[in-house]
């Protein structure tokens, strides 16, 4: 698993009028996202332990937590660029 | 000449890998061999083999009236993706099996195994979808 995203970068050009061109700054996101899964983890757990004594297996959410997680930090790299006649959209994410 | 080298030629005159990739895997393809005579698999340093992994997977839509789509997207993600669906449950899984077969993709999800998912990656590198509408609308899928 790599590195969570560190930035976003949306940049709209829309003719005439003045393009957007946007840094979200994602590692300020870090933190809540670090204590957030700190918190939901141990829940998750504790329901896919009761589940699974209730002779439920069909749901996993712990490690579905954690693949989203994986999910979300492997989103370095992508970009969509969207380019329609004088308008452009471009999304990056570093 | 061997498959192997074959295929590395092919996929340098393809442009899908850059000269320096080519000559790592002809490396550790020449160097693979005088380590386990018998060819069971490619042995020593992997990480050219590794390096030369597609990385992202492309989608490129260019429409007839101007506009243009390009997706870049990471290939590590399209494996994170995959691996989630292990997580899928059962009846989801079955109506997603029944309308895939209902759309003439008779797929099963749940027999996606994780080593699948590595071997489905590695071939995509030498997967190219170029799709040219009756409009002029050209769609072109790869991986690099």
């Amino acid at each position: 698993m790599s590195l969570p995203p560190v930035m976003l970068h949306l940049e709209v050009t829309r003719p005439p009028r003045r393009s957007v061109r946007l840094w979200l700054p994602l590692f300020l996101l870090w933190p809540l996202a670090l204590m957030l899964g700190v918190l939901a983890l141990p829940v998750a757990a504790v329901v896919d332990l009761v589940r699974l004594l209730c002779g439920r297996r069909d749901h996993h959410y712990a490690m579905l937590l954690v693949r989203l997680s994986a999910l979300c930090c492997e989103t370095r790299g992508l970009v969509i660029q969207i380019d329609k006649r004088n308008e452009t959209v471009n999304l990056t994410v570093h | 000449m061997s498959e192997d080298r074959n295929r590395i030629l092919a996929l340098l005159a393809a442009g899908k890998i850059t000269t320096e990739e080519a000559e790592r895997l002809l490396d550790a393809l020449e160097t693979g061999p005088a380590a386990q005579p018998s060819g069971g698999g490619i042995t020593g340093d992997p990480a050219p083999l590794i390096a030369a992994l597609p990385k992202y997977l492309y989608v490129q839509v260019d429409g007839s009236t101007g506009d243009n789509v390009n997706v870049k997207i990471p290939v590590a993600l399209v494996r994170s993706g995959l691996k989630l669906t292990s997580l899928i449950p059962d009846q989801a899984m079955d109506q997603i099996n029944r309308s895939m077969s209902e759309h003439g993709m008779s797929v099963d999800l749940a027999n996606l195994k994780p080593e699948d998912i590595d071997e489905l990656i590695e071939s995509l590198r030498e997967m190219e979808i170029n799709v040219d509408g009756k409009n002029g609308d050209v769609v072109r899928i790869f991986c690099a």
